[in-house]
């Protein structure tokens, strides 16, 4: 028990909660080494400026009994030297119990210390990328924007974009967590049906964001950059296809009703069908584009002669992703009606599992396919 | 019941082939001169259509929205008649829609907006969310555009 040292130091770096913690763990180690209550409950109620000094005197304490052990004694219990065996065991027992408690307890606060740090870290570098993110976007839309103009605001709002889709990434894989410790611990179906909601809602809050930079620049968002490659392989109008969904969902929320099984055939029939119409439309649109574009004479080096019909076009893209999006929450949406609560649960955990997964392989393909061959 | 065809020269919009059969019968597709369509045949034009046509698409000249509400109606087996309308009338159109309804068309309602049993029934969102809820195609069998 002489690392007494080492933990002062430890936590007098680390505020203000820790002492109170301590001294409260400390305390009742004290209650059950049989000092009186009143000195514990000093240690315990001591005030946080001079915590400094109550740990100390904890310290102290600390040492004064390990100093008695080491001798085989304790003062309360000199007392019944004429039964001195069995209370001696009883009195070993207790302190070698006291030993373990204290060792555990020196661990947790170490690795406490270590996530508080760890932590600490990860706040001072996204406060610093948040920083980053501001200065460019504020130094593009600023100083720049006399040369650069509209595309300093599209640079920022993707800028944003980035961001927040990290955060999310960051709060989808908690909603993940919360949904598999759920599912495991049998939570009561009111208790899933809240994490269902706020599942769906966060993918709501997605469509949201990309609603926001499909604005600021939809080819950006079509594109899938911000996607791993991975999901970018399956990327279907700036996002996932709702049909592939639900076939990824069907084998995990087994067994269905008959009833159940009828709606979501259904549900997939009609998500096909939706999912064909606004990829025909995209093909109407790419065709006008090109008519558009290649209009005039192509062979003299003419300007392209209407130039704002195609804007137009392009503006209608942002329309597509919109309604794509629109398409994506109502399946999820439709599907959570269809299935119990349980299910539901089920479902979306699965679905979080699945979009990981891709999200790992396509870390793993990035770093294996740096070896060379 | 077919409808005396009107002395006046009578410009249909452009439909899809093989159209409503409430339609009044006219050869060939003729694409509309824009502005003779509200304008000429007076008010009530757009507002007929509304109300002789089961299921009609109203949509911007070579807008792909309207081709995909069009594709969709389609794929469940409707023939949507569909008219296109011109840049220089869209307010005009927009107006006239907006009265059928009992002004009750805000500023949000864009093209395509969709009528189904002479009732405004809603833009490509609508069509979706209740397409995706399975309520599209009762609503469509009760207004006569599908027959199982």
């Amino acid at each position: 028990m002489n690392s007494s040292s080492t933990q002062f130091v430890a936590s007098g770096r680390m505020g203000m909660y820790e002492p109170i913690h301590q001294i409260g763990m400390w305390g009742e180690n004290f209650k059950s080494n049989g000092i009186s209550n009143a000195s514990a409950s000093i240690f315990i109620a001591g005030n946080l400026n001079s915590s400094q000094s109550i740990l100390m005197a904890a310290d102290t304490k600390l040492d004064n009994q390990s100093e008695d052990t080491s001798q085989g004694t304790l003062g309360p219990s000199s007392k019944y030297d004429l039964e001195a065996s069995k209370p001696m065991d009883k009195v070993q027992r207790r302190l070698a119990q006291n030993r373990e408690a204290a060792r555990k307890s020196r661990l947790r606060k170490k690795a406490y210390v270590k996530q508080l740090e760890s932590s600490c870290l990860k706040l001072i570098q996204l406060e610093q990328e948040l920083e980053r993110a501001r200065h460019q976007g504020l130094y593009i839309g600023g100083a720049e924007t006399s040369q650069m103009g509209f595309a300093g605001q599209i640079i920022s709002g993707i800028a944003t974009f980035e961001m927040e889709y990290g955060r999310w990434l960051e709060e989808q894989n908690k909603h993940i967590r919360n949904l598999r410790n759920a599912i495991n611990t049998h939570l009561s179906d009111i208790e899933l049906g809240v994490l269902v909601e706020n599942g769906i809602n966060h993918y709501s809050e997605l469509f949201r964001m990309k609603a926001i930079a499909a604005k600021a620049d939809v080819f950006y968002l079509m594109s899938g950059m911000w996607k791993s490659s991975a999901e970018r392989f399956f990327l279907w109008i700036g996002g996932f296809r709702p049909s592939e969904l639900l076939q990824v969902l069907k084998p995990q929320i087994e067994p269905l009703t008959d009833q159940q099984l009828l709606d979501v055939c259904n549900l997939k029939q009609s998500c096909q069908q939706a999912e064909d119409a606004l990829s025909q439309g995209m093909e109407k649109l790419q065709q006008t584009l090109a008519e558009t574009v290649a209009a005039g004479r192509l062979c003299e080096a003419s300007h392209m002669p209407q130039m704002d019909t195609a804007m137009e076009k392009l503006e209608g893209l942002v329309r597509f992703v919109q309604q794509a999006d629109h398409l994506r929450q109502i399946t999820l949406q439709q599907m959570s009606l269809i299935l119990t609560i349980r299910q539901a649960a089920r479902g979306l955990l699965a679905l979080g599992e699945y979009f990981e997964r891709l999200r790992a392989l396509s870390s793993l393909w990035v770093t294996s396919s740096r070896e060379p061959a | 019941m077919q409808e005396a065809i009107p002395f006046r020269t009578y410009i249909p919009a452009t439909a899809t082939a093989g159209d409503n059969r409430r339609f009044p019968q006219l050869g060939g597709t003729a694409t509309g001169v824009g502005n003779l369509l509200v304008l000429a045949n007076g008010e009530n034009y757009v507002q007929k259509l509304v109300l002789e046509n089961s299921v009609i698409v109203f949509g911007k000249r070579g807008c792909c929205m309207c081709h995909v509400v069009k594709k969709l109606l389609l794929g469940l087996g409707v023939n949507p008649t569909v008219f296109e309308v011109d840049e220089k009338e869209e307010a005009a159109v927009m107006n006239e829609l907006s009265n059928i309804n009992g002004g009750k068309i805000g500023g949000e309602v864009q093209f395509p907006v969709v009528f189904v049993g002479g009732k405004l029934f809603g833009g490509l969102e609508r069509v979706m969310a209740t397409h995706i809820s399975g309520e599209l195609v009762p609503i469509l069998k009760d207004a006569g555009a599908l027959w199982l």
